[in-house]
């Protein structure tokens, strides 16, 4: 949340933004995070938590045409504050599509393309964390990559089904 | 009925749930999830249930291992995303969140961040998620653990992640409640009836009042066919129970 706050500030072209909440928290401290009473005059005293400025955001989308318009079904969970407080925008999409598809529902692009800078066609990308509507979280993936073993990370990457996937 | 590790704290966790509040579920906390989908099956009343999936009043055909698992936004009628829930929260619009710990003091604040001093750790833990804005700006929140020890109900926490208006403490032995307030210590308020007062003041790393403090009222049939339902093959309590 206090991250959120440094990307909206980056989003909003502002230093810093104002949040809610953190009293009592030792986070404030080990982070330097300073507080502002509110200038006009309610009393509150207010954490502000610095601009977070991304030099590339990284999302994977549903959907993407040529232009770099990309959607995205379900919940954008944090795609909206990350791709406008990032300096530069890639996109993974699990298919390409026409333009005309997405000019149907246009409430759907998440990312305008004018703001893409390049993308990829990345089926299964998600994996082993799930893709809203095409597939669910690989559980029996994620208890493997977790098991404390050598070689572990090295069977996670080969198992690449995104790369095996057809496109 | 004996209670289970697992049964006790479901169900304590959804009696915490109130008529006509708005309550949220985050991720890591698949049994604040199961109390969430049990207080709609075994309640009279209605309630909003939100979840960091970004489901509003979701009806899930299948119950998924994980809390943030897309199964759980299944028949939404709204998506509301991280954005959202956490301004609603900061706006003091929801009644009651569920917050993880890994150490929990007497005054309900939480660790989530080391073991061990914070710039040198013993362990690194993975943080607070959202916590030091939520656990002061949401009206209640209520916490579990699945162990009860005094290494995680401590007198002085390694570190204050979050600080705030917890009001619940549930582990497999014990209800601890607090006023939200500041300086308001847990009392005892329900105890697991297989144990005594005295053997959960000698797990317990804070000291309690437990002059109000009453066995667990039994779970009733509606509780325990909900949780039967929801654990099927025994796939969630296996986990808590071994």
């Amino acid at each position: 949340m206090t991250l959120v706050a440094g990307l909206r500030a980056a989003s909003y072209g502002i230093p810093f933004q104002p949040v809610a909440g953190v009293h009592g928290s030792e986070l404030a401290r080990i982070n330097g995070w300073k507080t502002i009473v509110d200038p006009y005059g309610s009393g509150s005293e207010v954490y502000v938590i610095p601009a977070v400025h991304p030099d590339i955001a990284v999302i994977h989308a549903a959907e993407i045409d040529d232009e770099g318009n990309a959607r995205v079904y379900g919940s954008p969970f944090w795609d909206h504050p990350l791709t406008r407080a990032a300096k530069r925008v890639l996109v993974t999409a699990e298919k390409r599509v026409a333009t005309d598809r997405l000019r149907e529902q246009p409430e759907l692009t998440l990312v305008p393309g004018f703001m893409v800078e390049a993308a990829a066609i990345v089926p299964q990308g998600a994996w082993p964390g799930s893709m809203h509507p095409y597939y669910d979280i690989d559980y029996p993936a994620v208890e493997r990559y977790m098991e404390d073993r050598p070689g572990v990370l090295e069977s996670h990457l080969a198992d690449a089904p995104e790369i095996a996937a057809p496109r | 009925m004996d209670w289970t590790p697992f049964s006790f704290i479901v169900i304590h966790l959804a009696r915490q749930i109130r008529a006509g509040e708005i309550s949220f579920s985050g991720v890591n906390s698949t049994l604040p999830m199961l109390a969430c989908l049990l207080a709609k099956r075994a309640c009279d009343f209605d309630f909003t249930w939100i979840n960091v999936a970004g489901g509003v009043e979701p009806q899930p055909v299948k119950v998924p291992l994980s809390s943030s698992d897309p199964a759980i936004v299944h028949g939404s009628p709204a998506i509301f995303a991280n954005q959202d829930f956490y301004d609603l929260c900061a706006r003091g619009g929801l009644d009651l969140v569920f917050l993880g710990c890994a150490q929990i003091d007497a005054e309900g604040r939480t660790n989530v961040s080391a073991i061990g001093s914070w710039e040198n750790p013993k362990v690194r833990l993975p943080g607070g998620g959202g916590a030091a804005v939520m656990l002061p700006t949401a009206k209640r929140v209520v916490t579990w653990r699945n162990d009860h020890t005094p290494r995680a109900l401590v007198d002085k926490l390694d570190f204050i992640t979050a600080s705030g208006h917890m009001t619940a403490l549930v582990t497999p032995l014990a209800v601890f409640e607090r006023e939200p307030r500041a300086g308001a210590r847990f009392h005892l308020a329900r105890f697991n009836p297989a144990v005594t007062v005295a053997d959960i003041a000698a797990r317990t790393g804070f000291s309690f009042d437990a002059t109000a403090a009453k066995p667990a009222t039994p779970a009733s049939a509606r509780e325990l066919d909900a949780l039967a339902a929801l654990d099927a093959g025994g796939r969630f309590s296996a986990a808590i129970d071994g």
